[in-house]
């Protein structure tokens, strides 16, 4: 047992290293370089997209972006030609990056009834930027769909806790942290039952009087400071001390909003108690109430998941009504704000991760949001809610270079991204795809054995070929592998894998050409590396 | 199936006849209902006419005539009734209506969580409800405000509130506050006594007391500081929405509807009420309550209850079937109610069983439903009973309401037909025939565009 473990261990650990070792970049080596890109079709939003267009990046920064711009002497070229470069995607507000400790309700507070703040759901105190994980392989994930910039928040409970924003250069958060604490999240859920608020109606009353007492904390704790004579002194309330900006409304908050009675309420309990609220719709049920979020001159975050929620007419009335509305009124929902001129952004909360949040986003381009609309609901429009329109969101002079080159349009549906650049950091796509139309000359069918020499890894792979398809699984020393798809064309074959590995998933592309019992390729791992591998059919 | 086809019909009503109908303000629209036999409840029954203007009932009588561009709907001899009020009821609300996580929980409010999309407003309309009284459970000695509603169906949660009707204040007392059914689901919450429920909201009434004598020792003290040049304002007391609740409650702005069963509570909670001033306007389901009629009279507390329900606790045993007849016949004014979404759309049934069990008159049994609820709900002066200048709010049925074959035909709201059943059903039966000839064709291929 003992000595299994260690050689999985081993093996993740030679391969990832490997792999990163072997990239076309490291990061740290990028910094302070010069890049121009040459001949792009450059999109921003809003502006008409401008052929043979030069994007010039140093520093971090954009330098100079348009047509007929001269390359500096000392930047390295990258050939934009047949390539679209557009701004960063940025995900205005979601969770998948969030790595909450797992926590497990103890049945043992009922009988004591000595329930925290927690139980309440009362974490103002809660910071996003102390569970947030950037590992490399979701970096990865993040680059793939040209996001490269991302709003954490956790949304448990009722006063969820605090935001941070990060450019998605670094896995070190440190570095790509751009704003911090600076939304807290709000929501209608209880946290648990059997305590106070356990009802829609007590978490509205405990909002109220959380902020009335957050305010005269400050208050007191303000005029004590001047006066220490003659004013008795307040008690320090952490909890109350967080909220005091957001109290004043000199700092954002955000209402997680479940259908459209949660919106209203919360433009009513905003305009009631001085708030600078934004509206999180996670019932996609904004388009109900237009007149009232644009009389109240609203700012929208807009989720993908397109659910009908419970309370809505379609779904009292049962699954068949349900369905449908989900499938023709919800994702319609962002259309019709655009319609409305009101502003939203898009955010990832109710997907499961960055690729069914891009999913969503073009199920609302399917549903007739124009995919101008939908970019800047990615890029000037989050980074406007964020007050970080003049450092994002757009590719000028003077602005973060979190840039996207892609094959094909901005926003099309399964993107070919080529290229990011994320904090004028460069992250490079190995294609891996294999040759496609040729009618295979091969059949690998069968067992073979994979070595991996500069990773220190052999793997056994299990073929199935049909025709051109191929399907598979590899069995590693640290699990076995399904394939997630694969084909062969004339020679070449060409398979690929999702493996997750101490927590981590990583995506695997392998291409190779086969001769007789052998084979001969490269495994990629996205942006971050490749390594040569070889190939025998076991002869049993 | 049914319930398919009873989907594609509710939504083509709300979608084409419910959406928008509130949007603009009500224009004067004339409506002359003819050829009804009309029990007013005010007054003698008569075969006869009622026009509507606006939203308002303009003038009852015989051979009323219509000018040129006015609605006219014949009734045919069908049975025309003020539209029924339901002072006891759960529904329209969203969340949760039980508020458990303290005792206490006056500041909780279902003004902020009002449903109007919950379907059965639209079923209570089907059984000629037109205002209810609704609000959270009974699990607190105070719980937080209930709101009375006009049942606008297709209206904004702003839209259903009955304007001008007082906000009540529900109380429970008895098994529920004190959690006599959920003992070991935790740790035991005072109090675990009647008496203790009683006190708490003593306890209550004295916590609101002190609150208010803060903020009048600060107002006062602020007005002089105003008085003075360069004086700094006092500090503010520390807003507590809880206290202001309660002290809403002595100030006579909130009316209580407390929740009860057994006699000598209620006798007691009355004492407590007359002691501290408050408006207590109503027990709720009070099955007991006709053994105390004469302190209900004296200190001019309502009644609203079920028709026959009870035993489903130990607290709910000791009643009569002919319970609601007796106290209406001692003077005490008896509503009946629903507290259920189901029971709701056949209170007119539940009226009459005060006819069959306890001998109420016909006009008695139907108040008991109409204006009864109207007038421990506040809200009698423009509805509860069909006269001239009160809303147009009105039930139509094709029998007496009392008769157990009877059947809603109609429902007008504010002089709005909400609920037509020929209508309703050409309409489910021209949804079910879409629906069967969309079975038929083959939908056409999805075009990629």
């Amino acid at each position: 047992m003992a000595k299994k473990s260690f050689s999985a261990a081993a093996g993740l650990i030679s391969l990832t290293i490997l792999l990163a070792s072997a990239g076309p970049l490291a990061a740290e080596e990028a910094l302070h370089r010069v890049w121009a890109v040459k001949d792009c079709r450059l999109i921003v939003p809003g502006k008409p997209a401008l052929d043979k267009a030069t994007v010039v990046i140093r520093d971090g920064l954009v330098e100079a972006a348009g047509q007929n711009i001269a390359v500096p002497a000392d930047a390295e070229v990258i050939d934009g030609a047949k390539l679209t470069l557009h701004p960063g995607l940025i995900d205005a507000l979601g969770q998948s990056l969030l790595k909450l400790p797992e926590e497990k309700f103890d049945p043992a507070k009922f009988y004591s009834g000595e329930f925290t703040d927690k139980d309440r759901g009362i974490t103002p105190e809660l910071k996003a930027f102390d569970y947030v994980a950037l590992g490399k392989a979701t970096l990865e994930k993040y680059y793939k769909l040209g996001l490269l910039a991302a709003q954490v928040i956790p949304s448990k409970g009722v006063f969820t806790g605090q935001a941070s924003f990060f450019s998605l250069s670094s896995e070190d958060k440190n570095k790509a942290l751009v704003l911090k604490d600076n939304w807290l999240g709000l929501g209608y859920s209880p946290a648990s039952f059997m305590v106070y608020p356990n009802s829609l109606m007590g978490v509205v009353a405990l909002l109220r009087q959380e902020f009335a007492d957050a305010s005269h904390f400050g208050l007191s704790a303000s005029r004590w400071s001047k006066e220490l004579k003659g004013l008795s002194r307040p008690a320090y309330n952490s909890r109350h001390e967080s909220l005091l900006d957001y109290a004043a409304g000199q700092k954002p908050v955000v209402f997680f909003c479940n259908n459209q009675h949660d919106i209203l309420r919360s433009l009513d309990l905003a305009a009631e108690l001085g708030l600078d609220a934004l509206i999180c719709d996670l019932g996609s049920e904004a388009f109900k109430v237009i007149p009232e979020l644009k009389k109240a001159k609203a700012r929208v975050l807009c989720t993908v998941a397109f659910k009908a929620p419970p309370s809505s007419l379609q779904s009292q009335l049962g699954k068949t009504e349900k369905e449908k509305a989900e499938k023709e009124v919800y994702p319609k929902n962002p259309v019709r704000l655009a319609e409305a001129g009101i502003p939203f952004a898009f955010s990832s909360l109710g997907t499961d991760d960055p690729k069914s949040f891009m999913e969503g986003v073009e199920k609302a381009v399917e549903a007739g949001l124009s995919r101008d609309k939908a970019l800047e609901a990615l890029t000037v429009t989050p980074a406007a809610f964020l007050g970080l329109d003049k450092a994002l969101g757009t590719i000028e002079p003077g602005k973060i270079a979190n840039l996207v080159l892609v094959e094909g349009d901005a926003l099309a549906k399964e993107p070919k991204v080529k290229t990011v650049f994320a904090d004028g950091l460069k992250f490079e796509f190995k294609d891996a795809k294999a040759k496609e139309g040729e009618k295979p000359t091969v059949n690998v069918s069968g067992r073979w054995e994979l070595n991996m020499p500069e990773a220190g890894l052999k793997v056994t792979v299990d073929f199935t070929q049909e025709d051109s398809g191929l399907s598979g699984k590899m069995t590693t020393p640290f699990g076995a592998f399904d394939f997630t798809g694969g084909n062969v064309s004339g020679n070449e074959i060409y398979f690929e894998m999702n493996i997750s590995v101490g927590g981590q998933d990583i995506d695997l592309y392998f291409s190779g050409t086969v001769t007789g019992d052998n084979m001969r390729g490269t495994a990629v791992q996205g942006t971050q590396g490749s390594t040569e591998f070889t190939g025998k059919r076991n002869p049993s | 199936m049914t319930k398919h086809r009873l989907v594609a019909v509710l939504i083509g009503l709300f979608l084409g006849a419910g959406v928008g109908l509130f949007g603009a303000p009500p224009a004067e629209r004339t409506l002359l209902l003819k050829n009804g036999h009309v029990l007013p409840i005010a007054g003698e029954s008569f075969d006869g006419d009622i026009l509507i203007v606006g939203t308002r009932i303009a003038k009852l009588g015989k051979d009323l005539t219509a000018g040129p561009g006015v609605e006219v709907i014949d009734l045919k001899g069908q049975w025309v009734m003020p539209g029924i009020i339901d002072s006891h009821s759960h529904i329209a609300l969203e969340g949760g209506v039980n508020e458990m996580g303290e005792l206490i929980t006056a500041e909780v409010d279902v003004l902020d969580i009002i449903n109007p999309e919950d379907l059965n407003i639209y079923y209570a309309l089907t059984g000629g409800v037109t205002s209810i009284h609704t609000m959270h459970g009974s699990a607190n000695p105070i719980g937080g405000r209930g709101v009375v509603l006009k049942l606008r169906w297709g209206g904004s949660a702003e839209d259903l509130i009955f304007k001008g009707a007082p906000l009540t204040s529900k109380w429970a007392l008895g098994e529920n506050p004190k959690q006599s059914n959920t003992i070991g689901l935790g740790k035991a919450r005072y109090p675990k006594t009647r008496m203790g429920v009683e006190e708490a909201i003593r306890l209550e009434f004295e916590r609101a007391k002190d609150y208010m004598t803060q903020w009048a020792d600060y107002d006062r003290r602020a007005k002089a500081a105003r008085k003075q040049k360069n004086a700094a304002l006092p500090l503010p007391p520390k807003k507590d929405y809880r206290r202001e609740a309660v002290a809403d409650i002595l100030r006579g702005k909130l009316w209580v509807r407390c929740h009860a069963y057994q006699a000598e509570e209620m006798a007691s909670i009355m004492r407590l009420c007359k002691e501290y001033g408050v408006k207590l306007a109503a027990f709720e389901h009070g099955l007991e309550g006709y053994r105390v009629t004469n302190e209900l009279v004296e200190n001019k507390v309502a009644v609203t209850t079920f028709a026959d329900f009870w035993a489903y606790k130990w607290e709910a045993y000791n009643t009569l079937p002919h319970a609601a007849a007796l106290m209406a016949k001692r003077g005490v004014l008896v509503a009946i109610n629903s507290d259920d979404a189901e029971r709701m759309r056949h209170l007119f049934l539940d009226a009459a069983k005060t006819v069959r069990f306890g001998g109420l008159s016909e006009l008695e049994a139907l108040k008991t439903i109409t204006l009864n609820p109207a007038v421990l709900m506040g809200i009698d002066k423009s509805t509860g009973t069909l006269e001239a200048g009160k809303d147009a709010d009105i039930a139509v049925f094709n029998r007496h309401p009392l008769d157990p074959y009877t059947v809603c035909q109609m429902t007008i709201v504010d002089g709005k037909v909400l609920f037509d059943r020929a209508k309703y059903l050409e309409d489910r039966r021209k949804a079910e025939e879409a629906k069967k000839k969309a079975a038929e064709t083959p939908a056409p291929k999805d075009k990629k565009g």
